[in-house]
């Protein structure tokens, strides 16, 4: 599977990038802060998924809408009424407070889509092995066992189905339900009688007769660390700005947004420098190997 | 100093009064390759169980088991984990992580090697066994011989001084089964580690085995040199016989004189000893099939198939007559569709383009039910996929009501003595012989099998084939798809070549290996320079006995 370029990071720089990320995604209500957050969670994601990811973007809008039509009818604070409903009051600033709700949770959604496509369970119990041994082997045994129950579950549907026990369209509902348990049953019998034979194969290869180590197949390299100092820093310059106030936006029950202005600018630039350095991570690798492309 | 010395073990499982081993002695000496040999039950699993702690069964036992001169009890765990290695059957439920890479480092993280150490191993022995190319891979698609390799990776990893193998083969099929049993014999040789293993397909180890020891209920009757071990087998009229490798059963079939082979290349020489001329029969008398066939029982016409819109084709205009009441077998490579021929016949794969007719009436004229009541039915390859109640009984009455019917079945198969047990418990050949009989409660007219013979051992493929030869004469259309040649060779009527997603020659076994020089029976090959088509064991001796009139 081909890995785009932030991805092939040490797997605790893809989670500190993540963190950040949606920490600020967060706590940062400031509309011009929201939009770069929306924006730059969009571009990265259309990077990892491509055509596929593009449909699941659009998909947002309509949520987006959603919610922020929506946040009025709950949240009637705001002085500014637009009009009344069963002598309830619409106003226009839960109505905006509605486009911030809408767009912290698509930025949501698309940071932890990324996420997913990045920091893959393997990496994420990689990151915590050391730490919790015993839990994080848990995990990685859960997810083996996921994928090869789905697949056993379909093997055994087949198997039924040849000798003439499967379900048709035209089994009735109790026969579909019956087969469904069948199935259920199997899976279980089958799985514990696996286990038996796991945990001899574990137990054979020593498992708990010493203080479990955790291989890592991923090293911090040179790259990773200068990267990780860029991150640092720049949340560094970010929180400075933010705790002096130069990122604050209220909305209930009167709008007071800080404008964005020559005395904050560095802050805004830090965050949007900040979202970008996977998409532009990208773009470098891309440029980069169309140059060296054009010398073969 | 030998590895381990067995003395007087005696064990019995708790449920039962039998005895699973039975005053048991052995000696196994450093870096000695040792085959462990025997019918299924006869105790060998529970003799490997015995010789690492934490596998050892619960039961009653008597005996002692030294490891380098030290009673084993008193090894410690850790040591035992890293000096001995161990590699069970299935090849799937052995695996306890994800990732390729993560298996491999497995076993050290649990004996709490520091990164370095682990680093150089888990490189080191993903060079050796050729793993680089999937280091990086999700274990869930890897194929069973890749998962085979990775347990023994990943035991080989933690350097063990003995490598014990039980049955790893079982579930693979004979091209992986063959780079398997390769790569165990190049630990041996290059690394020096004691190799104890125990497997059917005594073909492709026999021969490299410094020593083979047979065992039967519990006893070890015999252990010597592989060579003497057939002599020994032969003159006591023993089962075990049947599994030996083919020059050898030719060899003492014959009454040959001279040492025995063991190899393809030492039978073909012996042979050439034993015919300095040529003989004058060179060939036993077989049927000509012809292409047409009067009421075939199963007929695929231009069969197209693929799993995804957008995936290769894997059937590519499978066409396929069945004659009706015989044995058919479709023999061909991994992965090349012959089973998903068998999942289009059952309506398990539909496909987009094609025919397949069965008793000359099109499949999807067949209405639902119609088709699997006592019209079509399939073995699966894993029989354990059929079972779904707690006793072999209820298995049965679930497909049929008919208590006369059941034992009637049951009668054939052999199991009338199992019914009370959970079909996890049994055997892998018992429970084929129970998945068998629960299909055949469906009253099929056409049986398919998928990889019939996958885990059985030589005695009870001889059972299985006199059941299959008992359906054909009750007028059952048998196909099956098998890696297996030997078994083909001997009891099918027709055997089909399966190729690139097509069914490209069928012939008689005699005709199809006879023309073959690669993918035929060991028998083939070992004669073909004088016999023209023999290619079974039997056939050689057949002939063998023709020309030189039975007695020399």
């Amino acid at each position: 599977m081909k890995q785009d370029a932030f991805s092939k990071l040490h797997p605790a720089v893809n989670l500190l990038f993540f963190i950040g990320a949606i920490a600020f995604g967060v706590l940062l209500q400031h509309p011009v802060y929201l939009l770069a957050g929306v924006l730059a969670s969009g571009a990265y994601y259309f990077m990892l998924c491509g055509r596929k990811g593009m449909k699941n973007i659009l998909l947002t809008i309509p949520l987006f809408v959603f919610i922020t039509l929506f946040n009025p009818i709950v949240n009637t604070r705001g002085a500014t009424v637009l009009f009344t409903y069963f002598d309830r009051p619409y106003t226009l600033e839960a109505l905006i407070y509605g486009v911030v709700v809408a767009a912290t949770f698509v930025l949501m959604l698309l940071w932890f889509g990324c996420y997913g496509k990045v920091l893959t369970g393997d990496k994420f119990t990689c990151l915590f092995g050391n730490l919790a041994p015993s839990l994080s082997l848990l995990l990685v045994m859960v997810f083996r066992m996921i994928p090869s129950l789905l697949q056993k579950a379909k093997q055994i549907i087949g198997v039924r189905s040849s000798i003439g026990k499967g379900i048709t369209e035209k089994s009735s509902i109790k026969d579909k339900l019956g087969s469904g348990m069948t199935v259920i049953g199997v899976l279980t019998s089958w799985a514990l009688e696996g286990s038996i034979t796991t945990s001899d194969s574990m137990r054979s290869r020593g498992y708990g007769t010493a203080k479990r180590t955790s291989f890592m197949v991923y090293r911090m390299t040179k790259a990773d660390w200068i990267l990780t100092a860029v991150m640092l820093a720049l949340l560094g310059v970010i929180i400075i700005f933010a705790a002096n106030g130069g990122m604050n936006a209220e909305f209930l029950p009167e709008r007071n947004i800080v404008p964005v202005n020559r005395s904050n600018i560095i802050g805004f630039i830090a965050y949007l420098g900040y979202l970008m350095i996977p998409t532009v991570m990208n773009i470098k690798e891309a440029i980069q190997w169309s140059i060296s492309e054009s010398k073969i | 100093m030998e590895h381990f010395r067995i003395e007087n073990l005696s064990f019995s499982y708790p449920t039962s009064e039998k005895k699973s081993l039975d005053k048991a002695s052995l000696k196994i000496g450093k870096g000695e390759y040792l085959v462990l040999c025997g019918k299924s039950g006869s105790g060998k699993t529970t003799l490997l169980r015995h010789l690492k702690t934490v596998l050892t069964p619960h039961g009653k036992g008597s005996g002692e088991i030294y490891f380098n001169g030290i009673a084993l009890q008193e090894v410690d765990n850790r040591e035992q984990a890293a000096k001995i290695g161990y590699v069970m059957q299935n090849p799937d439920d052995q695996i306890v992580t994800d990732k390729v890479w993560h298996e491999l480092a497995f076993g050290l993280e649990s004996l709490g090697c520091d990164q370095k150490t682990m680093r150089s191993r888990v490189a080191e022995m993903a060079c050796y066994f050729g793993i680089q190319d999937w280091f990086h891979r999700d274990v869930a698609v890897l194929s069973g011989g890749q998962k085979q390799l990775l347990n023994l990776a990943s035991i080989m990893a933690m350097q063990p001084e003995v490598l014990i193998l039980d049955e790893p083969t079982s579930q693979l099929d004979p091209i992986a089964a063959s780079d398997f049993l390769n790569t165990v014999r190049k630990i041996n040789t290059e690394l020096g580690t004691t190799v104890i293993i125990t497997e059917h397909r005594l073909e492709d180890i026999f021969p490299y085995a410094d020593r083979a020891v047979v065992m039967d209920s519990g006893k070890i009757i015999a252990d010597d040199t592989p060579r003497n071990i057939g002599k020994l087998l032969f003159e006591q009229n023993n089962h075990m016989f049947t599994a030996m490798p083919t020059p050898v059963r030719v060899f003492y079939g014959t009454n040959g004189s001279g040492d025995c082979p063991l190899t393809v290349r030492e039978g073909r020489a012996w042979l050439n000893k034993e015919f300095e001329t040529e003989p004058e029969i060179k060939e036993i008398p077989c049927k000509i099939i012809g292409d047409d066939i009067e009421n075939p029982a199963l007929s695929l016409k231009e069969l197209w198939f693929r799993y995804e819109k957008d995936t290769p084709d894997i059937l590519r205009g499978v066409s396929l007559e069945v004659p009706s009441g015989s044995i058919s077998a479709i023999v061909g490579g991994n992965g090349a569709g012959k089973s998903t021929t068998l999942k289009a016949v059952c309506g398990i794969c539909k496909p987009y383009r094609g025919k397949i007719k069965i008793f000359g009436k099109p499949v999807n004229k067949f209405r639902s039910g119609e088709l699997f009541g006592n019209c079509i039915s399939m073995l699966p390859q894993d029989p354990k996929s059929l079972f779904v109640k707690n006793k072999v009984i209820d298995e049965l009455s679930e497909m049929a009501k008919d208590k006369n019917r059941i034992n009637e079945i049951a009668e054939m198969c052999q199991i009338t003595d199992l019914m009370n047990n959970h079909p996890y418990d049994l055997s892998g050949g018992e429970q084929q012989r129970v998945a068998l009989a629960k299909v055949l409660l469906t009253e099929p007219k056409i049986l398919l099998l998928d990889e019939p013979t996958k885990g059985m051992d030589s005695f009870f493929k001889e059972t299985f084939a006199t059941i299959l030869n008992k359906l054909k004469n009750q007028g059952i259309t048998v196909l099956m798809v098998s890696h297996d040649v030997e078994f083909c060779a001997k009891y099918a009527d027709r055997v089909s070549m399966f190729f690139d997603g097509q069914v490209l020659t069928t012939d008689t076994p005699q005709k199809f290996f006879g023309g073959n020089s690669f993918y035929t029976t060991a028998a083939n090959r070992m004669s073909r320079h004088i016999f023209k088509n023999a290619v079974t064991a039997e056939n050689v001796v057949e002939l063998y006995r023709k020309n030189k009139g039975g007695a020399r």
